[in-house]
C-alpha cells in the first residue's frame, strides 16, 4: 500500500501529460496491451474455440481413437434421439439436480446465514464450524457419507434403529440415492453461506429502522428491505449453482462406486455409474460411459454438442439478467 | 523492456507447442513396429507389459514373468498391474506404452479385433507353427472374432457352486442342490434371521449384480443364448431367459428386496477376506475357480465343497455344465516391440511348465491340453470339480461383439432394476433388450 | 428479518427484554442443534478411522480398542506418498501457471481500453461458464497425440494459457481498485506492465491470494480431470482420485478407507486456518467461489 501512495504523491507534481500521447507511445501501448493478453487468447483459442468446432466435426463420425474418424452424418444423432437407451434417464437425473438440489441448497445456506446474522455469531466458531464442511474435498465427503449412510451398518442408521426408526438404504436404493446426495449438498453450503451472510451483514442497519420506524413488520421487512438488498447475490449463487448441477460428476461417481461395493478388478469405472438402477447416472457421466469407458468418441461428441447447445440457451438466458457476467458491470 | 520480452516469449513457445498438438492430434493410438518375416533368433530390449492382477495374484504373474527374464537374459519386462479393461483400452487408444496386455474376460476381443487394437496374430503364428489344437474350440471360438485371431488364452475361468459343509450338514443337508428348486428350498432352511426381523445369514444370496450374479454366469443353467448367428441379440426370444428370471425375480420377492439389500449392503468385498461366503454369511455362492485360492490364502479353515451350478428345473440335462470365460492377451497396435510381446505371449499361453505355474498359482484353469494332463498340476477336490466342469459339453461361453461386453451390459443393466419390482409384460421388456443392443451395435458397426 | 434492538419504547422495555432473551435462547437452541448435525460426520468419520475392519461392520460407534495403526497402514497399502506428491505437483504448479498467465490478461480487462475487449470478456465468461465435459473429446485427443495422457499434464499445462474462471475473479478484483491510481502511474511514465506490477498487483493482494487458493483448492480436489488423464497410471494418481478408487481395490475396510479420508481432508483444512481471512474476504469480496 505504501508503494502505491508514493506513485500517487509522485504523479501529482505531474502537470502535462501531451507529452506521452505519440503515435509511438499509441503503438508501444498496443503491443504492451496484446502481450498481456496473449497467452489468454492462445488459451481460449486452443482450449475452447478449436474443441468446440472439432466436437461438431467429431459428431458426424464414428470415431474410435484406434483407427482415423469415419464420416457416417446424422447417424449419431438419429441414435441419440431416437434409440439411446439410458439418454434421456441421464437429462432427467441431471434436470433433477439443477432444479431441485440447487434450490434447495441455496434456502437452507440462506437460512443458516440469516440465523448466524441474528445470532451474532457471524464470525469466529459458528461460521467456521458451519463452514468447514465445505472444505472437505467431495471425494472425501461422498466417501464419508457412504459410510455414514451405509444401510447395514452405517452410524446414520444406528442412531436411526436406537431411536425405533427403520432408516432407509440410502445409496443403495434408487429412491433415496438422490436425497442422499442432497443431504451431502446441504452439508457443503458452506461457500454460498458466507456469501450471503456478508451480504446480509451489508444491509444498511437505517433501511431496517426506516423500516420499522413505518411500521413494517418482520415479514414486511424481509420482503421489502432484506430481499431487495441480496437479490444480486442469490442470483449469482443460483446462476453459478445451475451451471454446476449441468455438470454434476464428482459426487455421483463417486457416491456409485462406493456404495455398490463392487471390485472393479476387471471391468473398470464406467460400469459401476448410475449405481443403484441408474438412478445416479446423470448425463456428463453418460457422455463419459460413451465416450471414455466404451470409446465411442464420435457419439460421445454427439452428447456434447447437445450438452453445449442447452448450456449455450441457459446461459444466454440467465447471463442477460446477471450484471457480473457482462463487461460492464462489476459484482 | 527485458521482462515484457520474456512475457512474448512464453506465448510464443506455447504457440509452436499447441499447434504441434493440434496437427498430430487427429492421428492417435500410435503406429508400431510390424512382425519380423523370420522368427527372430535372439530377443533382446524392453517390453511393457500390461494386466489386471492385483496384490497375490500380481505376485504370481511377476514370478513366471521372471522365469522368462531369466531364460531371456537380455530382455527386460516391466509390468503395469492392475490395468483394468477401461484403463488398458485408453492406453492403448492413445498410444501409451503398451506391448502385451491380459484382459480379465474374454469381453473385449470383439471390440479389440475389429478395431485393430490388438493386431491379428495370424501371421505370426503359421510362421512359427503354433499349435492351435492344443486349445479347446470353446478357447479357440472366444479368442477370436469374425475370422480374426487378435488374442491367445491365457487360462480359464470357469463359474460352479460354492457350498459350505458345515453350514449344510448342521442343517441336514449331504448333497449340494442340483435344481434352482432345490437350490430354493436348501436356501430357506440354510437362513437366519435376526431378533428385529432382519436376516443374519443367507442360504443363497440371489441379489443379480452382487459378487459374481451376472446373466453371463448363470445363464448356462438354462442353456440360455445370447446372440443370433448374424450377431444380433438373441435374449428376447430365448426359451431359457424368462426361466431364469421368473425365478430369480420371484425368490427375490419372497425374501423381500429391502430386507435382502440392507443385507447386502453390509457385506464384504468380493476379494476382500470379508467374502460372504469365506465368513459363512451366505451358505452357498455362486463363484469361480480362482476362489478356492482366495479361501486357501485368507479363509484356510473353511469346509466346503463344490459342484456345478444348480439347472433350471425344466434343464436338467443340461447338469454338470457352467460358464466359461478367460483371460486373454493381446499385442496392441502401437506396440514397438511386438517380437518381444509375441515370445512373451508364446510363453504365458504355451509353455506347459509357465502354464501349469500360473495354474497352480492362481487356481485357474489350464487351457492347453498338455498343461491340463500334466503331473505337476496341483487339482484339490474342490478344484478337480472346475476342470471337470471345462470339459462338459453343456459348458458354454458369452460370445464376442463389436461392442464388447455391451449387450451383456444391456441385460443386466436391465435384470437389476427389473429384480426391485418386477411388474410389467416380460417379453416385451425382452424385446426392447434386443432392440436396445441391436442398435447399439448398429451405432458401432453398422454400413 | 426483524430488529428490536435500540428502538424498544421506553415503556416496554421489561418486556422487550424477556422477549429478546427467549428469542437468543430459541435461536441459540437451533444452531446448537445444528452445529451439531453439521460436526457430527466429520467426527463419526474421526471414530471410524480408529476401528478395526470388523468393528466397523458392527453396531458399537466407539472404536475398542483403538486402532491407529490404521494411519500407518494407508501408507503400505498404497504408494499414499507419491499421490500426496502428486496432489501438491498438481495443485502448486497449476497455481503458479494459471498466475502467471492470467493476472496480465485479467488487467488488461479491467484496466486497458482497446477494441474487442468485450467480445473477449463474453468468451471468457462462456468458456468458465460452459460444462468442461463438452470440450473434453477434442481436448483429450489432443493430449493423447502429444502422449501425455497418464500423466497430470494435461490438467497442469493449460493453465500457462490462462484460465477464465481465474481471469473472472481477478478482474473483478481489480475493477475494484479506483482507476485513478494506474492512470497516474501512466502519466508518471510507467508502461503497462510497471503499472501492473508496482501498482495494480500490490494492490490486488487479498484478491490474488484468494484467486491462488481457489485454484490450489480446485487442483488438490479434482476428480473428473485425474480420472480422464491419470486413470490408466496410478504412478500419477493425485490423492483425490486414490481415495476414490480406494474401497474398491482394498475391500471394504472401512476403518483405512476413513483414516484415508481423513488424511485427505487434513492439508486443505490446514491451509484454510492459515489463510482464512483471505479466504473469507476473497469470498465475499466478489460474491463468487470456486
Amino acid at each position: 500500500m505504501t508503494a502505491t501512495a508514493d506513485v500517487r504523491q509522485e504523479t501529482l507534481g505531474v502537470q502535462t501529460a501531451t507529452a506521452v500521447r505519440t503515435p509511438r507511445y499509441r503503438l508501444r501501448r498496443k503491443l504492451a496491451t496484446l502481450a498481456l493478453l496473449a497467452p489468454a487468447l492462445l488459451g481460449l483459442l486452443i482450449f475452447f474455440v478449436y474443441p468446440l468446432i472439432a466436437s461438431v466435426y467429431y459428431s458426424f463420425t464414428r470415431y474410435d481413437l484406434v483407427s482415423p474418424p469415419e464420416w457416417i452424418g446424422l447417424r449419431n444423432y438419429e441414435y441419440l434421439f431416437t434409440k439411446d437407451p439410458k439418454v434421456v434417464i441421464a437429462a432427467i437425473n441431471t434436470f433433477w439436480f439443477v432444479s431441485i438440489m440447487v434450490p434447495v441448497k441455496i434456502i437452507f445456506a440462506l437460512l443458516i446465514a440469516g440465523l448466524l446474522a441474528r445470532a451474532r455469531a457471524a464470525s469466529g466458531f459458528w461460521r467456521t464450524l458451519f463452514y468447514l464442511p465445505a472444505l472437505v474435498p467431495p471425494v472425501a465427503s461422498v466417501v464419508a457419507f457412504v459410510f455414514l449412510f451405509n444401510p447395514g451398518t452405517g452410524p446414520v442408521n444406528q442412531v436411526l434403529r436406537f431411536f425405533g426408526i427403520q432408516g432407509p438404504l440410502w445409496f443403495n436404493d434408487p429412491a433415496w440415492s438422490k436425497p442422499s446426495l442432497l443431504l451431502l449438498a446441504i452439508w457443503v453450503m458452506g461457500d454460498i453461506m458466507i456469501i450471503f451472510l456478508a451480504a446480509l451483514l451489508d444491509v444498511p442497519r437505517e433501511q431496517y429502522e426506516a423500516a420499522s420506524l413505518d411500521g413494517a413488520n418482520g415479514v414486511q421487512q424481509l420482503r421489502y428491505v432484506t430481499f431487495p438488498n441480496i437479490t444480486p447475490v442469490l442470483l449469482f449463487a443460483l446462476v453459478t449453482g445451475i451451471i454446476a448441477a449441468l455438470q454434476y460428476f464428482t459426487e455421483a461417481a463417486v457416491a456409485s462406486g462406493v456404495a455398490s461395493g463392487k471390485a472393479v478388478v476387471g471391468e473398470g469405472t464406467g460400469n459401476n455409474l448410475g449405481y443403484p438402477g441408474n438412478s445416479l447416472l446423470t448425463y456428463t457421466e453418460w457422455l463419459y460411459v460413451r465416450g471414455f469407458s466404451q470409446y465411442q468418441l464420435g457419439y460421445a461428441s454427439a452428447l456434447a454438442v447437445l450438452l453445449f447447445v442447452v448450456s449455450a440457451v441457459i446461459l444466454v438466458l440467465l447471463l442477460r439478467r446477471f450484471k457480473a457476467f457482462t463487461p460492464e458491470g462489476a459484482a | 523492456m527485458n521482462k515484457r520480452i520474456a512475457r512474448l516469449h512464453l506465448p510464443v513457445m506455447a504457440l509452436t507447442a499447441a499447434s504441434a498438438l493440434i496437427l498430430s492430434g487427429c492421428t492417435s493410438g500410435g503406429s508400431g513396429s510390424d512382425f519380423a518375416t523370420t522368427t527372430p533368433t535372439e530377443l533382446s530390449g524392453t517390453v511393457s507389459f500390461w494386466h489386471f492382477f492385483s496384490d497375490r495374484e500380481a505376485d504370481v504373474i511377476q514370478s513366471v514373468v521372471d522365469d522368462f527374464e531369466k531364460a531371456n537374459p537380455k530382455v527386460k519386462v516391466t509390468v503395469h498391474p492392475g490395468q483394468d479393461d477401461e484403463k488398458l483400452r485408453k492406453a492403448i487408444s492413445t498410444g501409451s506404452n503398451v506391448d502385451l496386455g491380459l484382459s480379465y474376460s474374454t469381453d473385449i476381443v470383439g471390440n479389440f479385433c475389429s478395431t485393430g487394437a490388438f493386431r491379428d496374430l495370424g501371421d505370426v503364428i503359421k510362421r512359427d507353427n503354433v499349435d492351435m489344437n492344443q486349445f479347446t474350440d470353446t478357447v479357440k471360438s472366444y479368442t477370436e472374432f469374425d475370422g480374426t485371431r487378435c488374442s491367445m488364452p491365457v487360462l480359464a475361468d470357469v463359474y460352479g457352486l460354492y457350498y459350505n459343509k458345515d453350514l449344510l450338514s448342521a442343517a441336514g443337508f449331504t448333497e449340494p442342490p442340483k435344481t434352482l428348486g432345490e437350490l430354493e428350498t436348501m436356501a430357506d432352511a440354510l437362513t437366519t434371521y435376526n431378533a428385529d426381523g432382519s436376516i443374519k445369514t443367507l442360504g443363497f444370496n440371489p441379489t443379480m449384480g452382487w459378487y459374481e450374479n451376472a446373466p453371463a454366469h448363470i445363464g448356462p443353467a438354462a442353456g440360455a443364448e445370447w446372440l443370433n448367428a448374424d450377431g444380433t441379440s438373441a435374449i428376447g426370444t430365448d426359451a431359457g431367459w424368462p426361466d431364469l428370471i421368473n425365478w430369480q425375480t420371484a425368490y427375490v420377492q419372497k425374501i423381500g428386496w429391502d430386507k435382502l439389500n440392507t443385507f447386502t449392503s453390509g457385506l464384504g468385498q468380493e476379494f476382500s477376506a470379508d467374502n460372504a461366503f469365506q465368513t459363512g454369511q451366505v451358505a452357498m455362492n455362486m463363484d469361480g475357480e480362482y476362489r478356492t485360492a482366495f479361501i486357501d490364502d485368507q479363509a484356510p479353515k473353511l469346509n466346503y465343497g463344490t459342484a456345478p451350478f444348480p439347472t433350471a428345473d425344466a434343464h436338467t440335462d443340461l447338469y454338470g455344465g457352467g460358464y466359461i470365460t478367460g483371460n486373454i492377451a493381446g499385442i496392441s497396435k502401437g506396440s514397438k516391440n511386438p517380437e518381444l510381446a509375441w515370445a512373451l505371449m508364446k510363453y504365458l499361453t504355451t509353455d506347459t511348465a509357465a502354464v501349469v505355474k500360473l495354474s497352480n498359482g492362481l487356481k485357474n484353469v489350464p487351457t492347453t491340453h498338455a498343461a491340463l494332463t500334466s503331473s505337476d498340476l496341483e487339482v484339490s477336490p474342490q478344484f478337480q470339480t472346475f476342470l471337470d466342469i471345462s470339459e462338459s459339453e453343456h459348458t458354454t461361453t458369452t460370445p464376442p461383439s463389436p461392442v464388447g461386453a455391451g449387450y451383456q451390459q444391456s441385460f443386466q443393466d436391465w435384470w437389476n432394476i427389473y429384480q426391485t419390482d418386477p411388474s410389467g409384460d416380460l417379453s416385451t421388456a425382452l424385446t426392447d433388450i434386443d432392440k436396445q443392443i441391436n442398435d447399439s451395435i448398429e451405432l458401432v458397426s453398422g454400413p | 428479518m426483524t430488529t428490536q434492538t435500540g428502538l424498544s419504547k421506553p415503556g416496554f422495555a421489561p418486556s422487550g427484554l424477556s422477549r429478546r432473551g427467549l428469542y437468543w435462547v430459541g435461536e441459540h437452541a437451533v444452531l446448537v442443534a445444528l452445529g451439531v448435525l453439521f460436526i457430527a460426520p466429520i467426527v463419526f468419520v474421526g471414530l471410524t478411522s480408529l476401528m478395526s475392519s470388523e468393528q466397523t461392520l458392527t453396531a458399537s460407534l466407539w472404536p475398542n480398542p483403538v486402532q491407529w495403526s490404521n494411519y500407518l497402514n494407508v501408507f503400505t497399502q498404497v504408494p499414499l506418498l507419491r499421490w500426496f506428491a502428486n496432489s501438491a505437483l498438481y495443485a502448486v504448479l497449476a497455481t503458479a501457471f494459471m498466475l502467471v498467465s492470467s493476472v496480465p490478461a485479467a488487467y488488461a480487462l479491467a484496466k486497458i481500453k482497446f477494441p474487442g475487449s468485450n467480445l473477449l470478456f463474453t468468451a471468457i465468461i462462456v468458456a468458465m461458464l460452459l460444462p468442461p465435459q463438452v470440450t473434453a473429446i477434442p481436448v483429450y485427443v489432443m493430449w493423447s497425440g502429444a502422449g501425455l495422457t497418464g500423466t497430470l499434464w494435461p490438467l497442469i499445462l493449460p493453465n500457462l494459457l490462462g484460465d477464465a474462471f481465474s481471469i473472472f475473479l481477478l478482474r473483478q478484483f481489480f475493477l475494484t481498485i479506483p482507476k485513478e491510481y494506474a492512470d497516474a502511474a501512466r502519466v508518471d511514465g510507467c508502461t503497462e506492465f510497471q503499472v501492473l506490477t508496482r501498482v495494480v498487483i500490490p494492490m490486488a493482494k487479498p484478491g490474488i491470494a484468494a484467486t491462488g487458493i481457489f485454484m490450489f483448492f480446485h487442483s488438490w480436489n479434482d476428480y473428473f480431470g485425474p480420472l480422464l488423464y491419470t486413470s490408466e497410471n496410478s504412478d500419477w494418481w493425485p490423492v483425490a482420485y486414490g481415495l476414490a478408487s480406494f474401497r474398491g481395490i482394498h475391500g471394504t475396510d472401512w476403518g483405512l478407507t476413513m483414516a484415508m479420508t481423513v488424511l485427505v481432508m487434513v492439508p486443505v483444512v490446514v491451509i484454510f486456518f492459515f489463510a482464512q481471512r483471505v479466504f473469507v474476504e476473497g469470498i465475499t469480496m466478489t460474491g463468487v467461489k470456486g
